[in-house]
Formats: structure tokens, C-alpha cells, sequence
């Protein structure tokens, strides 16, 4: 379990390698937070790599997003696998988040 | 002297000359150790003691010889006066000479063994009653006054103190002290650089300081007169680390002597004793203490768990089976059953975002507002949304979130009537077995300030069954990390939606539990099944 941000362009990109649960959200949520601190606006969160997401982590994406909007900034998710997203579409979550495909579409998105 | 009684009288019996050996005990006036009996003619005299060669004396009795005896005490053997006016006294002095000599030798050596065993008796009667006052007791601070009277006893000392580490202060607290009350004792700083009991807790190593050994340290100066012996109060961990609890310390010693190897050593054996003392006190305080906790959690869950309805509330009109299991001693998944008059049944299931504490005080708001709006409002949808209302800052500042489903079946008209903010598993199960999912219209509770919405559908009275359960259930693990899913659930529901609805909750249950096995569970888990 592990997040590795990296910028292309002017977009911050994290992946989460693994599973975003109660035990590692805080350090996502740290990560990207400090990156909100020093001037970054856009967002993306890929979840190629990721197996699952428990409530709690979908909690942080949701708390994420109002606050890259607070500062102007956006978020937008990408690569959702099919269980991810069928846990978005059950939780009406889909209708807060711009998801895209794959990360080139997110990026263009922006 | 018995012994050299009889071979002084068996000398006089051969010879017919008297002899008597005298000594000088502490300094006063030698008095006769032995004689030979009967002592005729030398009663009441006392011969001229010198340290000299032989020298010839009168006695009452007649001539004599006083010589003193070489050795470690002043001894002097008297010879004569014989019965014999011309006997050999010299001669005589010459045999019995060594033979006195080798006996005084030897008892002086009885002595110092007797003497050194009493020490050594004295020892370990005092490891013994401090292993007595310290299993009498869990608290050092009742024994640690006694312990270091006894041994301060044994080693002679008439101050001394005992020192715990205080790890909040980083000091070194007085928690017993001898020849000055205890009360005027400040408490040392492990960094205090002229402080013997700071010195010796940071080296780990017993030291004796001579008086003269630079200026004390103020609080040392209370109890430090003289040589003091300062030991390091050690306790050994079962993986062996050793780790510096306090110190002991001894001074004013009685006789003015010089604490000796000896002395060091038993006060070390105390004070490994006074280590483990003070660990197991430690640990009986942090056992209570967790013991304490253990009991409140068992609290918190008793009260959780009574803040959830009794599924009989809403007999007749429904049939309910209903059952929470926290993760933890108490979790944020919850149900509530509302008899809404009219033969309507008011249904809910709620899963807070994470569990415990937070979750748990969360959940027991969303379960008390939600009792209020239930009863306010027939709409499902206005009822999520004041809810909503009574929750939104609470949380808004914990950034915690409900999904939450809510239904009122009315059992008359033949109709439910829900609304569903984020909640993934809501199943309507119809008498042919056909199970439909009742899907999340709006997002969950807390993620955003839009209106709850609200659908309605036919319902059959007696034979419909509404299946709701939390993302707990279906994510259960298994050992190997395999979740349960939801299919298993919908199945089971599924094949045995003719049964009452606790049967089918118990083998949901009982499934569930073939699936995780003896896996830790990771989320709350609730299930609520009706038929109405």
C-alpha cells in the first residue's frame, strides 16, 4: 500500500498502489493536502493499481475534492476498476466526481 | 576456655607447677582467660604484664614466669608457682609455650568463622523479610520505608534513601528516607552533574564515595554524611535488557568503617529485588488499568447495543430479524424500526464512515434524531433530509459520512416507499424469489447539501421481503483475504424467502461465518430482514 505522486504537466498525479482504507486514507489525504499547500490545483487520482476502497477512503476522496474546490483547484479520478466503479455508481458517488477512463483522458480533461 | 582450662589443669596435674594464661580485651585491664585448678597461692594476684622476653616473677605461691604470647591479641602465660621449690620453669614455659599459643591461634579463627557466619546468617535473614514485605505488598511506596530500615540496619547505616525514576520528570523521586524527614528530600534531576544518585542511574554501576569526594548536591546532602554507597536499582526484562528503575543509597555508617565489597553486593541483591518490586507494581497499575478500559468498552457496547431497537416494536404489522455486530466494541452500522401508525413500518439501516468511538457517537445521533423525524414526516426523502439537517455540521467537522437507506412499507395501501443516500445493499426480495435492488439515489449523508429523493413501488403484503445489509457483510474476509460478497447473501435470501425472516437471518449469519472462519473481522456488520 503505497502513494506515489508524481506532476505531468501542470496536473498532480497519485497513484494508490493497493487499497485506500481506514488504515493508510490519513497519509493520502497528507500527501495531497501538502501538495494543495504549496500552490498545486489539479488533481488526478489514478486507481489502476488499486483493488479496493472501504468507506473511509471513499470518506477522504469526498473531503479531498471540497477542498481542492475551496482552494479553485479541481480533482478528477481515473481508472476505476469494474468493482470500483459499480461501488460509485451503488453510492450515487459517480454524480460527485469527474471519472475518467484512463489516465491520457483525465489529463485532457482538465 | 574450657578446653584450655583442662590442658592447663592436666599440665599442673604432671608437673605440679600452676599456669594461667591472661588477655587484654578492648583495652582494659587483662583478666585472667584460664588456669589451672585449684589456682593455689595465685588467687587475688595479678602478675606485671610486659611485652618483653621472659621474665621471672614473685607470687604469693612462690617464683613464676610471665611471657607474653606472640599473636594478634595480647596474651601473657603464666608459670608457676610449682610445688616443687626447684622445678624447671623455663622448661616448662618451653613445652606449653606453643601449645598455648596454637590453641589461642585456633580459637581466634573459630571466632572469626563464628563472627562471619552471623553476618552471613544476619544477610540472608534480611533477604528473606524483604522478600516478605514485598509480597505482602504491590506498592513499593508501603514496603520501601521498611526495606531500607532493614537493611540499613544490617550494613550499619544510619541514613540512606531510596530513589524511584520518575518518567514524566525525568527525576529521581525519594520514595523512602532514613535519618531525616522525608518531606524536606527535593526530588534530582537524572542530569544533575554533582549528584552521586543521578551519576550512578545513568552509569548503571554501584559506587562508594568517600566524604571528601567534592561538594554534594543539595538533596543528596539530607541523607549523605560520611562514606556513601549509592547502588543502582536494576530490573532485568525477560529478553534480558536491563533497565535502571531508582537507586539506594547509605551513608553514616555506625562504626565509621568503609562500605566493603560485601556490603555492595548484598545491598545489590536488595536492590534487584526493589527492581522487580517496582516493575510489578507498575504492571498491576497498568493491568488495572486496562482491566478498567476493558470494562468500559464492555459498557459502551452493552449501551450501543440497547440504543438499537427490539425487533417485537413493530409486531404485528412487521416481522422483523435484525442483527449488529461492531468490529470493535462498538461500531457506526445500526438499524431503527418505526411503528408509524396506520399499519405503516418505518425501516432504516445506516453504516458511519469508519468504526469505533467517533463512528459509535455518530451513529447514536443519527439514531436519536432519526426516531424524531420518522415520527415528523411520512416521506422517506424528507425524512433523510432533515436528518441531514440535525447531522450536516456534525459531519461536516468529523468529515465523516451516512450512507443510509429508509423505507416506510405500508402494509394497507401495498407499497414501500424509499429513499436511499449512498447505501449499496437494499434488496426488494418478491414472493417468486426475485430479487431487485433498490439503488442509492442521492450520495451518502455529509457528502453534499442536495435534497433526498424518494421512489415508490408496489409491495405484497405477507409475502415481500425488504433485505438490507452494510458493506461489512459483503466485504468480509476470509484467511486468505477473499471477501464474501454480496451473492451469497442475495442467494441465500433468495432460496429462502418463504421462511421467516430470522431463520434466513441466521443462516445468513451462519454462512458468513463458514466464510471468515477464525479471520479478524475488519467492519462493522449489520443485516435487517422484513416482511410485512
Amino acid at each position: 500500500m503505497s502513494f506515489a505522486l508524481r506532476k505531468q504537466g501542470d496536473v498532480v498525479v497519485v497513484d494508490v498502489e493497493g487499497q485506500l482504507i481506514v488504515g493508510n486514507r490519513q497519509e493520502l489525504k497528507q500527501k495531497v493536502l501538502d501538495e494543495l499547500e504549496r500552490g498545486e490545483k489539479k488533481f488526478l487520482i489514478d486507481f489502476s493499481q488499486t483493488g479496493y476502497i472501504d468507506s473511509s477512503g471513499l470518506g477522504v476522496l469526498v473531503s479531498l475534492s471540497k477542498k481542492i474546490r475551496e482552494q479553485g483547484g479541481e480533482l478528477r479520478l481515473a481508472n476505476l476498476n469494474d468493482d470500483l466503479k459499480t461501488l460509485f455508481e451503488l453510492t450515487k458517488l459517480d454524480t460527485l466526481f469527474q471519472i475518467a477512463d484512463t489516465r491520457e483522458r483525465a489529463l485532457e480533461s482538465f | 576456655m574450657t578446653d584450655l582450662q583442662t590442658v592447663l589443669s592436666a599440665f599442673r596435674d604432671a608437673t605440679g607447677c600452676a599456669a594461667a594464661v591472661w588477655a587484654e580485651d578492648d583495652g582494659r585491664l587483662p583478666s585472667r582467660l584460664a588456669a589451672s585448678t585449684p589456682a593455689v597461692g595465685v588467687l587475688g594476684w595479678t602478675p606485671p604484664f610486659d611485652v618483653g622476653p621472659p621474665h621471672a616473677v614473685d607470687s604469693p605461691g612462690g617464683p613464676a614466669i610471665v611471657t607474653a604470647i606472640q599473636g594478634p591479641r595480647r596474651c601473657w602465660l603464666v608459670i608457676g608457682p610449682s610445688s616443687e621449690p626447684a622445678a624447671p620453669l623455663e622448661n616448662y614455659l618451653r613445652f606449653l609455650l606453643p601449645v598455648v599459643s596454637q590453641y589461642l591461634q585456633s580459637a581466634l579463627e573459630v571466632e572469626h568463622a563464628a563472627n562471619e557466619l552471623a553476618e552471613r546468617y544476619e544477610e540472608i535473614n534480611l533477604l528473606y523479610t524483604i522478600t516478605e514485605i514485598l509480597g505482602r505488598t504491590v506498592a513499593l511506596g508501603e514496603a520501601a520505608s521498611t526495606i531500607l530500615k532493614e537493611v540499613s540496619e544490617t550494613v550499619g547505616a544510619r541514613r540512606g534513601s531510596i530513589l524511584v525514576h520518575d518518567r514524566v520528570t525525568d527525576t529521581l523521586q525519594t520514595v523512602a528516607v532514613l535519618g531525616v524527614p522525608a518531606l524536606e528530600v527535593p526530588p534530582i534531576a537524572l542530569t544533575d552533574e554533582c549528584s552521586v544518585s543521578a551519576h550512578v542511574f545513568r552509569d548503571q554501576r554501584a559506587m562508594v564515595v568517600a566524604e571528601d569526594d567534592a561538594d554534594p548536591c543539595p538533596a543528596e546532602a539530607f541523607y549523605r554524611r560520611g562514606t556513601m554507597l549509592s547502588v543502582p536499582i536494576m530490573w532485568t526484562s525477560p529478553g534480558g535488557g536491563a533497565e535502571p528503575l531508582g537507586v539506594v543509597n547509605l551513608s553514616d555508617r555506625a562504626s565509621g568503617q568503609a562500605f566493603s565489597a560485601g556490603d555492595q553486593k548484598l545491598v545489590t541483591a536488595i536492590a534487584t529485588q526493589i527492581g522487580t518490586a517496582i516493575q510489578n507494581s507498575r504492571l498491576v497499575r497498568a493491568s488495572l488499568s486496562q482491566q478498567r478500559l476493558v470494562q468500559e468498552l464492555e459498557l459502551a457496547h452493552d449501551l450501543q447495543m440497547k440504543l438499537l431497537p427490539r425487533t417485537e416494536i413493530v409486531d404485528p404489522v412487521a416481522q422483523v430479524a435484525a442483527r449488529v455486530v461492531p468490529a470493535e466494541s462498538v461500531g457506526g452500522d445500526f438499524y431503527n424500526l418505526f411503528q408509524l401508525g396506520d399499519e405503516r413500518t418505518g425501516v432504516m439501516i445506516g453504516d458511519v464512515s469508519s468504526h469505533g468511538y467517533r463512528a459509535a457517537l455518530i451513529m447514536a445521533l443519527a439514531m436519536s434524531a432519526s426516531a424524531i423525524h420518522a415520527q415528523g414526516s411520512n416521506d422517506p426523502g424528507r425524512m433523510l433530509g432533515a436528518l441531514l439537517g440535525t447531522l450536516r455540521e456534525e459531519l461536516a467537522t468529523t468529515e465523516m459520512f451516512i450512507s443510509t437507506f429508509y423505507a416506510v412499507i405500508d402494509k394497507r395501501a401495498g407499497m414501500i416507499r424509499y429513499a436511499n443516500a449512498g447505501h449499496p445493499h437494499a434488496y426488494h426480495v418478491s414472493g417468486d424469489g426475485t430479487c431487485e435492488r433498490l439503488p442509492a439515489l442521492d450520495p451518502p449523508l455529509g457528502m453534499v447539501e442536495s435534497a433526498q429523493s424518494a421512489r415508490t413501488r408496489p409491495w405484497v403484503s405477507g409475502t415481500d421481503l425488504l433485505l438490507l445489509f452494510t458493506d461489512g457483510v459483503s466485504d468480509a474476509r476470509d484467511l486468505f483475504g477473499r471477501r464474501f460478497g454480496e451473492q451469497p447473501i442475495v442467494d441465500t435470501v433468495r432460496r429462502m424467502h418463504a421462511e421467516p425472516p430470522y431463520t434466513i437471518l441466521q443462516q445468513v449469519f451462519a454462512q458468513l461465518s463458514d466464510h471468515t472462519g477464525t479471520a479478524v473481522q475488519r467492519d462493522d456488520l449489520a443485516v435487517v430482514l422484513v416482511r410485512s
